[in-house]
């Protein structure tokens, strides 16, 4: 199945871009489509924190952020999109 | 009882009576500042210790004070914002507002903990500080000059080398514009609640200030290990450390409108094309406009964009913002995603001497009263008021602060204009204060916010729920949670409380909260203000601001959201939201309990008594 990525913030420059299509096997996770994007050390730095998510990071899936739904093991559907952010601060 | 000195305190406090024309100095309560610190607090206590409450804003009854804080003087980060309050013009309640740059810090250095500026002149009238001196001087030669020309006019020193600082108001003001700002160092803005027709109501045009006076630090171990964490926090929070200085706050627009709280004509829902929010997004912001970053006095952060556009003339124009809150309420929220003109129209409104916020609102509310024809092309001088006009909007700012045509009706507010034709539904305000960007639907933690800010509906009064819900973890306080948000909403109030009596950043929340301020502040002064001393004053102080708008009038009934956020929904993660009245109600009422107040949302007289607030000393 394929679904979208959307990188934000300093996450354009580690991605190299603002979206990109993910190819994933049927039933995959959130976790799943983490780990094939972050295919270099740094990226992995940036988003990891051993197997979980790093602390001020922001992840969603179609809006909703995946702490709220089962984190890492938030399955995927086709079409989803997946959104990337650093914790944004302003206002 | 304590006594002066204490270290952090000129102990003094600077008088003017522009109706006697007279300035004097006159000594600083020691057992008020340490009860109210300085800052908002400080300055809340003064104003209600002057004025009454029920006196006519704009009338020479009402006053203004701005206050330091015991940390402006030492190194503490971004230790230099001023705080003004008076009774606003707009709201008819407690007005007050906050700004960064550097007046803040230089009028403490000038040797007061704050300024009392009551009275109204006859005539157009600057007030001159430096240290040891304070004069009342003609103005007339910078009256009718906006707010860039009358500080580099008035900025320009005496001798080389001296920092003059000037705070001082635009057309707007003179023209009684119910959000008129004032403003300092050019662009930055005490923007909220309309103290520019304040001023502009005394005949007061600027306040100059220069001065080198330092206050002391009584312990310097004490302050150096709050200093220290402060600092060390701060480089590890991404948004401190790097988020702020790369995209500005403009850098939330992506994520807002994400979570479905990004408001779109007038509040009529949250749906926007994804192609329309990336051309007003933080991140094409600081590939296109920006051409550097910048900082207040003594802050790492750097959230200042210092950018560049062209002109409507084809000419380039060189200015600051726009801030998150500009770019949305003068951008989506008239429709309008045209970043050049949301940009000319935020220049317009700083040099002007408007708030940005109240300007995009009010504006945003006329052009839905257009667009139900309620305000008709006969009304507008033929200009088309449709969503999405970039031209309306910029040609808009200009008739407001000016007062021309449809401008006159503007320069009263959304509420004003939109109950002035019958309609008062369609004025998004809260106490007649226009809603800042997040939708209140999303979320409601924030719609108790906006409903119980002491100010009418303000995020930085009423609580910045958003970086709770989202920022800190869904988990920690979920966005429909009745139950929570009560006390989720006075914990985030009283820690805004606490940065605005200190003079702080906002921002430094994103790093810290209360634990290295109290080793700073104890450190400064030599006395202990502890975590939960600190608490109780800002118990006191938003009982204080509370009391101050029960004496004013207000009532539970205006600690309301308008009809649109009860009666129609937006989807939300897939759900229909919307906050119904009852919801509202029961929310409020755990609110009051939380806070101590009765039902009807009044400080008890015991509560009062416990905090050392009742009884004015006028």
């Amino acid at each position: 199945m394929k679904i979208k990525a959307k990188f934000f913030a300093y996450f354009r420059d580690l991605f190299q871009g603002r979206e990109r299509e993910v190819v994933l096997l049927e039933g995959a996770t959130v976790g799943d489509a983490l780990a094939v994007l972050c295919d270099t050390p740094e990226r992995r730095r940036e988003v990891f924190a051993g197997d979980e998510l790093k602390p001020h990071l922001v992840v969603m899936v179609n809006g909703i952020q995946v702490q709220s739904l089962r984190g890492l093991a938030t399955p995927l559907a086709p079409g989803d999109t997946l959104a990337v952010f650093p914790i944004l601060g302003g206002g | 009882m304590p006594e002066f000195p204490i270290s952090g305190y000129h102990g003094r406090v600077l008088v003017a009576d522009l109706s006697r024309g007279d300035v004097r100095t006159v000594p600083l309560d020691p057992e008020t500042a340490l009860d109210y610190l300085g800052g908002r607090g400080l300055a809340t206590r003064l104003l209600y210790d002057t004025i009454d409450p029920s006196s006519d804003p704009l009338g020479p009854g009402n006053a203004f004070v701005v206050a330091a804080s015991p940390l402006i003087g030492s190194n503490a980060p971004t230790a230099g914002r001023g705080h003004m309050v008076f009774k606003s013009p707009l709201t008819g309640v407690l007005g007050t507002s906050n700004s960064g740059g550097t007046w803040g810090a230089a009028f403490k250095s000038a040797g007061f903990d704050a300024l009392i500026v009551k009275g109204a002149a006859a005539a157009p009238v600057m007030i001159d500080i430096a240290p040891g001196k304070a004069e009342i001087l003609p103005a007339g030669h910078v009256w009718g000059k906006t707010t860039h020309e009358t500080n580099d006019i008035l900025a320009a020193p005496a001798e080389p080398g001296e920092p003059v600082r000037v705070l001082c108001i635009g057309p707007a003001g003179e023209n009684l514009v119910r959000f008129a700002a004032v403003a300092n160092d050019r662009n930055r803005v005490y923007g909220r609640c309309g103290p520019g027709a304040v001023w502009g109501s005394k005949k007061l045009k600027a306040v100059r200030v220069r001065g080198r006076e330092k206050t002391g630090l009584a312990d310097p171990e004490k302050y150096r290990s709050g200093l220290d964490q402060a600092l060390y926090l701060m480089k590890q929070a991404p948004v401190t450390k790097r988020l702020l200085r790369d995209l500005g706050t403009a850098g939330l627009v992506e994520l807002i409108n994400l979570i479905a709280m990004l408001p779109h004509k007038n509040f009529q829902d949250c749906l926007h094309r994804d192609e329309d929010v990336e051309r007003i997004s933080g991140e094409t912001l600081a590939k296109s406009l920006l051409e550097k970053a910048g900082s207040c006095y003594l802050c790492p952060i750097g959230c200042q964009r210092h950018t560049r556009v062209a002109g409507r003339d084809g000419s380039e124009e060189r200015g600051e913002g726009p801030e998150y809150e500009t770019m949305v309420l003068m951008g989506p929220l008239c429709g309008i995603y045209d970043i050049d003109a949301i940009t000319r129209a935020n220049y317009r409104a700083n040099e002007l001497g408007l708030d940005t916020m109240s300007c995009g609102g009010t504006i945003a509310c006329a052009m839905e009263l257009a667009e139900r024809g309620l305000l008709g092309r006969e009304e507008t001088d033929g200009l088309d008021l449709a969503f999405g006009s970039g031209a309306a909007l910029e040609a808009l700012v200009g008739m407001t602060a000016r007062r021309e045509g449809l401008g006159a009706a503007l320069a009263e507010g959304a509420y004003r204009l939109a109950a002035g034709r019958g309609h008062r539904e369609y004025a998004m305000t809260v106490k007649k204060l226009e809603i800042p960007a997040y939708d209140p639907r999303a979320s409601y933690t924030q719609a108790l916010g906006y409903m119980t800010s002491p100010t009418g509906a303000c995020h930085l009064r009423g609580g910045y729920a958003v970086s709770l819900a989202f920022f800190g973890g869904a988990k920690e306080i979920p966005r429909f949670s009745l139950l929570q948000s009560p006390i989720a909403i006075r914990n985030m109030q009283n820690t805004g409380i606490l940065q605005d009596s200190l003079g702080v950043c906002r921002f430094t929340g994103y790093a810290f909260s209360s634990d290295p301020w109290a080793r700073m502040v104890s450190g400064v002064t030599g006395r202990d203000f502890s975590v939960a001393r600190l608490d109780e004053i800002e118990n006191r102080v938003a009982t204080l601001e509370r009391q101050f708008n029960v004496e004013a009038g207000a009532t539970a009934e205006d600690d309301t959201l308008p009809d649109r956020f009860a009666d129609v929904p937006i989807v939300v993660e897939g759900k229909e939201r919307r906050i119904s009245r009852e919801d509202q109600e029961r929310m409020k009422q755990d609110y009051y309990r939380v806070r101590g107040w009765d039902a009807a949302g009044r400080p008890t007289a015991g509560l009062l008594r416990a905090l050392r607030v009742e009884g004015s000393r006028r």
